[in-house]
């Protein structure tokens, strides 16, 4: 999947809230986090302490030529060996299991999030912008987490100690060198700042540029057909030229910022040279202390260029935690009373034992909705169903169809007045209970990767083989999937792009009818497929509707004809209601949608 | 050979930078192989009277009376000497973002303006998410192959060979010394860069696996909650997640060994230099400086070494990302070879025996079609789904060519002519056009793009948008597509037919391009547009009769073949297929028997 969604990176300045929340989905974690800090802290003792084992070897093996002690040196050396070499093991381990373990919370969290979410949070939310928190967004944060604490960790303790030992060794030649101390500070902070700005322009660029490829191929046929591929390219060429300019910018500003940090380094690695240097001619200090001084002042900076560097990204996953919280602490519109989740239960643990079975009948008790943001769809809207009805929902597009379907379905719930389901308002009951007696036949039918088995069973997961066998006969699928060579395990590619649109239709009915529904939603397509698949189509749409109450957003002609009563709806009012015939007969809106629309339905295309 | 000629061809006019940065590279690496021996010098020269290693032209600054004032020459010497090689070091850096940036940008636009000119026959069999990949992540791979992995390794190696050089200025015998574990390094990591790619690719597919699963619980969330099934898919997540997440841990913990192995080898080697070298300084063949600038200079060979590995890895990626690049490019634009004849064209278009078929196909879509259609005549051509209409047009522009016969264009054949001009000539109306991610406004001046602000909406206002357009929040500013609103499918024709009224054509084809807007506004639309192109050649491919009956003539294709033509009076005369459609798609009775 290529990412398409434009990032808008802000300078953002840490807020504790967005990372308290995310730090505390690292409770569980407790003891990586622990480990992990213990080992980076050892793992500074130990560069901290490489330049004095060999100090000891100059100071008290070379200068008094004792052979002798040469034995305990190399002993020093292999146990230092062993040492960072487990040292370095462990805190790798450490850091990788919070970082894995966090990314793991993190989705599981959004994902548990997302089933709890209402339809109407798909509805305002890209699935690309979804899909982002969940991939990179959680992956990043882990990253900088884990491994943050590692830099920080080890960075702080590093100049703490570094510090620390120097004092010990000669606090006047110390204070000497770390004059270049806020210097080095000062560069690494504010050329950290600007790289990540530049950076930040670069991933906008090119983020433009691939939208740019988008383009230019999905749009191919037009281009061609308008002769606009020179016009095209001179954009093109503006992205590019800018991304360019861009990048060489950022990578002025990061050819300097090393330099300018090994410039200040290199002052402090004189001022040890001379001040250090007339310290060993005044014989007050010795030559092993001279080079320890020397490595330290080169280690000076590789702390701070890392605590700049954590500083940096936690402000540049800012956006990211602040993203991925939203997510996660997402209000939810539709939620049970907690005493109907005490009846009834919840996804994960329904009381089953607890539900009323559902006839089906469906009313609407003076019903206004409103979406959010949105003018008002219906106002005072009344209908009443019996059970076992088949209703032909009718009109053009913003009539309101939608909007009813998605209220049945609780998928929204009405601003004012109530739905009834058997006589009672169903927020006096679960989501779930309801869900569980619904079925829905979608417009482009969505099938899952997996086999066409698969697929079928997703309407009831308990299904034998025999039972998702039996409704494909039923619907007339069974035909063509035993014409495929592995039949019902023939793999679906994602969206099912291997079926043509009339078997993916197909296989959807299969699925409704096997979740045998009190309710079921027919969302029609509108799509053309070959008068064959056609005519089954039509033939399954009539045995999944029997016994059921059947709400259908219908299109084709033949399938309103086939319902028991027609709503003819606009702008969220019902206009007229009867059979085909009687509605016909009155010569009214009905009528006049008739002449202009459905005959057209003999057509491929939407209308 | 050819390798080495995929791998350069990108960098035409730009590999003299290129060599010229490596050569900097190489004296900034030599500086830095001599940074230790300050210290040396300092310990063994001033101190101990010994011979320094440091070069010449450094050492001549060095002369003073006392000791103070050498080190003090000293530690001046080295700051400028640094600053010295940092000005090197920031041209070098800057040198190679340079030529790595304009290789970038020249491969990026070559590959776009060679996409637009590939034929119509290969977008239409294309991915679009594969060839994206290709032109950007492909384009990455190499990007930053060339300018930065390539160099850091060269870096590294550079670095390395000239700390062997100042090692064994030294000390032969403790150069050997220091370089015995090298090739274990060296090798563990080669091994490890190749095996860790497995791993790693195992990782990718766990990972695509849950990106699968999110995606289709996002876009199939109306399916998983209608029918319940939350848990099932929270399981099913729960469970990809943990694969990914236990397969990024396999990789984890590889690393981790890897890196503390190779610690592990890297201060044993330390500790046999320092030992070795510890006894030979008491020994006496060696100084005490030179001791110490041997553990700095072996910190720079054994670092670097793990590194090394990595190229194998970076490289292989590069290959099959270049590899991935040429199957664009070797496809052939269909411009090549293009013909100079751009004749003026009055719209004269005859049809003789034309036929068409894919290569790959054992039937033909088109077939012996003759038709004549003379300046200012309108023709219809009415068929099914799958009847050849749209192929027809396609063979018009020169999207496919025909497979037999000609396409006459005031006599000449098409092929003669050159595919731009033609295309300029015979303006297209798709029915499911483009519209680019500018505002509405650009998108109806898109070929035009200094037309008036009055033209742009009284053309908008012919193909009845004007109206649609105001209703936006931002009226005519709005911009399309990806971050913009989204047009539907009528309001999207009608801005195309706008586009179209801004130029002048001599012949235009309509593919269905009303198709999406009601019957009512379409004969609207198709009125006003009669009226405007009076003297042009119209072409309307359809499947609505009330839309072709108005026609001059009318062409009925069934299965590639022509039918029946005629007018609407005749052919409604024959009483063939055309009238029997005519009835369907006017009558009610006729329809109401057929469904029911």
């Amino acid at each position: 999947m290529y990412n398409l969604e434009e990032e808008t990176y802000e300078d953002y300045s840490l807020n504790t809230t967005t990372w308290k929340r995310i730090f505390s989905f690292m409770k569980p974690l407790k003891k990586y986090v622990i480990l992990t800090v213990i080992f980076a802290t050892l793992l500074a003792v130990a560069d901290v302490g490489y330049p004095l084992i060999n100090r000891y070897g100059i100071d008290h093996i070379i200068e008094t030529g004792d052979l002798s002690l040469l034995p305990i040196f190399i002993g020093i050396y292999i146990g230092y060996m062993f040492f960072v070499a487990l040292l370095v093991f462990a805190f790798i381990y450490f850091a990788e299991k919070i970082h894995n373990n966090l990314a793991y919370i993190i989705r599981q969290k959004a994902f548990k999030k997302l089933q709890e979410l209402p339809f109407s949070y798909y509805d305002r939310t890209p699935a690309g912008w979804i899909m982002a928190r969940m991939t990179s967004d959680s992956r990043q944060l882990s990253d900088i987490l884990s491994w943050g604490l590692v830099d920080v960790t080890w960075g702080g303790m590093m100049m703490i100690m570094l510090l620390t030992v120097m004092f010990i060794l000669n606090w006047q030649l110390t204070l000497i060198t770390i004059t270049v101390l806020p210097a080095l500070i000062a560069l690494s902070i504010y050329f950290r700042k600007r790289i990540l700005k530049a950076f930040r322009q670069i991933r906008k660029q090119n983020s433009k540029i691939t939208g740019a490829f988008n383009e230019g191929i999905t749009g191919a046929k037009t281009t061609k057909t308008l002769v606009l591929e020179d016009s095209n390219y001179q954009d093109f060429d503006r992205l590019t030229s800018n991304m360019r300019r861009h990048s060489i910018k950022a990578a002025v500003f990061a050819s300097l910022y090393f330099p300018s940090i090994l410039f200040v380094a290199s002052i402090a690695t004189a001022l040890v040279f001379y001040y250090g240097g007339i310290n060993v001619y005044n014989e007050v200090i010795t030559i092993g202390l001279l080079y320890v001084f020397a490595s330290y002042v080169g280690q000076f900076f590789d702390p701070i260029m890392q605590l700049a560097n954590s500083l940096a990204r936690f402000q540049q996953a800012q956006a990211s935690a602040e993203r991925v919280i939203s997510l996660i602490d997402a209000e939810l519109d539709i939620e049970d009373d907690p005493e109907i989740v005490e009846k009834y239960g919840t996804i994960e643990n329904p009381k089953r034992e607890n539900w009323e079975p559902l006839k089906g009948d469906v009313t609407f008790d003076n019903v206004t909705f409103k979406y959010k943001k949105g003018e008002q769809v219906l106002s005072n809207f009344n209908l009443e169903v019996k059970a076992g009805t088949a209703i032909a929902l009718v009109g053009h597009t913003g009539a309101g169809k939608s909007t009813i379907v998605n209220l049945i379905c609780r998928f929204y719930e009405p601003t004012e007045g109530r739905i009834l389901i058997d006589g009672v308002d169903y927020k006096q009951r679960s989501v779930h209970w309801l869900h569980d007696h619904l079925g829905y036949v979608l417009q482009s039918p969505h099938l899952f990767s997996g086999t066409i088995r698969e697929n079928i069973r997703y309407g009831k997961l308990s299904a034998s083989d025999a039972d998702v066998i039996a409704a494909a006969k039923l619907v007339g699928a069974h035909e063509f999937i035993t014409k495929f060579e592995d039949a019902y395990d023939t793999e679906v590619t994602e969206g099912g792009s291997r079926l043509s649109v009339g078997e993916k239709q197909l296989i959807s009915f299969a699925r409704a009818l096997l979740a045998n529904p009190r309710i079921l939603i027919l969302d029609e397509a509108t799509s053309s497929v070959d008068t064959n698949t056609e005519k089954k189509i039509q033939e399954a749409i009539k045995t999944i509707m029997k016994g059921r109450t059947t709400f259908i957003i219908a299109h084709r002609l033949s399938t309103i004809i086939s319902a028991d009563d027609i709503l003819v709806l606009e702008h969220g009012k019902v206009l007229e209601s009867g059979t085909h015939d009687a509605l016909l007969k009155n010569k009214k809106h009905y009528y006049k949608l008739y002449t202009n629309q459905f005959k057209a339905s003999l057509e491929p295309g939407r209308h | 050979m050819k390798r080495l000629r995929q791998f350069t061809k990108w960098m035409k006019g730009y590999i003299h930078l290129y060599f010229i940065g490596f050569a900097l590279l190489l004296v900034v690496q030599y500086f830095r192989s001599l940074t230790p021996l300050f210290l040396q010098h300092i310990i063994d020269n001033i101190f101990g009277d010994k011979a320094s290693a440091l070069p010449g032209f450094i050492t001549r600054y060095f002369i003073a009376d006392t000791i103070p004032g050498l080190l003090l020459l000293v530690a001046v010497v080295s700051v400028a000497f640094t600053i010295f090689r940092l000005v090197f070091v920031f041209f070098n850096r800057v040198l190679f973002a340079y030529f790595m940036e304009n290789v970038a940008y020249r491969m990026r636009n070559t590959l776009y303006d060679h996409i637009q000119n590939l034929s119509f026959t290969y977008h239409s069999n294309a991915e679009t998410g594969d060839l994206i990949q290709r032109t950007t992540t492909d384009v990455d791979t190499y990007r930053r192959f060339i300018g930065e992995q390539l160099v850091e390794v060269s870096r590294l190696f550079f670095l390395s060979m000239f700390a062997i050089f100042q090692m064994a200025l030294m000390n032969p015998r403790m150069t050997l010394i220091s370089l015995i574990t090298a090739p274990i390094i060296l090798t563990t990591a080669t091994i490890y860069f190749t095996k860790v790619k497995t791993v790693f690719d195992r990782v990718e597919k766990a990972e695509g696996k849950m990106t699968t699963a999110v995606q289709e619980n996002v876009t199939g969330s109306r399916v998983v909650k209608a029918f319940q099934n939350e848990k099932f898919e929270i399981d099913k997540f729960d469970e990809r997640s943990t694969v990914f997440r236990d397969e990024s841990m396999h990789l984890s913990k590889l690393m981790a060994f890897f890196w503390s192995g190779t610690d592990f080898i890297i201060f044993f080697q330390y500790t046999l230099t320092a030992s070795f070298g510890i006894y030979y300084t008491i020994q006496g063949t060696m100084d005490p400086g030179q001791f110490i600038a041997f553990l700095s200079l072996l910190g720079m060979i054994v670092w670097p070494l793990r590194q090394l590995g990595r190229l194998v890895g970076d490289f292989g990626k590069t290959i099959v990302s270049l590899d991935r690049i040429d199957e664009i490019m070797d496809q052939e634009s269909e411009h090549e070879n293009e013909s100079d004849f751009k004749p003026d064209i009055t719209g004269h278009v005859t049809f003789r025996n034309v036929g068409f078929q894919f290569n790959d196909d054992n039937k033909p879509l088109l077939k012996n079609i003759n038709f004549e259609v003379k300046p200012g005549e309108t023709l219809a051509v009415i068929g099914k789904t799958g009847s050849g209409k749209s192929t027809l047009m396609n063979l018009m522009v020169r999207l496919l060519e025909t497979t037999e016969g000609q396409i006459l264009l005031d006599g000449n054949d098409i092929k003669s002519i050159n595919k731009h001009h033609l295309r300029k000539n015979v303006g297209v109306i798709l029915q499911e056009p483009f519209l680019y991610s500018k505002s509405v406004y650009e998108n109806i001046g898109i070929m035009k793009r200094d037309a008036d602000q009055e033209k742009i909406y009284s053309a908008a206002a012919i193909a009845r948008v004007h109206d649609d357009i105001l209703d936006f929040e931002e009226g005519y500013k709005t911009k399309v597509g990806e971050r913009g609103v989204t047009l539907s499918g009528g309001q999207k024709q009608r801005v195309a037919i706008a586009r179209m009224l801004l130029e002048n054509k001599p012949v235009l084809v309509f593919d269905d391009s009303l198709s999406a807007v009601d019957t009512e506004t379409d004969i609207q639309i198709r009125r006003a547009l009669m009226h405007y192109w009076q003297d042009t050649t119209v072409f309307i491919i359809t499947h609505r009769i009330t839309t072709a009956m108005e026609a001059d003539k009318i062409i009925i294709l069934e299965d590639g073949e022509i039918k029946a033509f005629g007018n609407h009076a005749s052919l409604l005369a024959e009483d063939g297929l055309y009238a029997s459609l005519y009835k369907q798609q006017t009558n009610l009775d006729t329809l109401e028997k057929e469904v029911v």
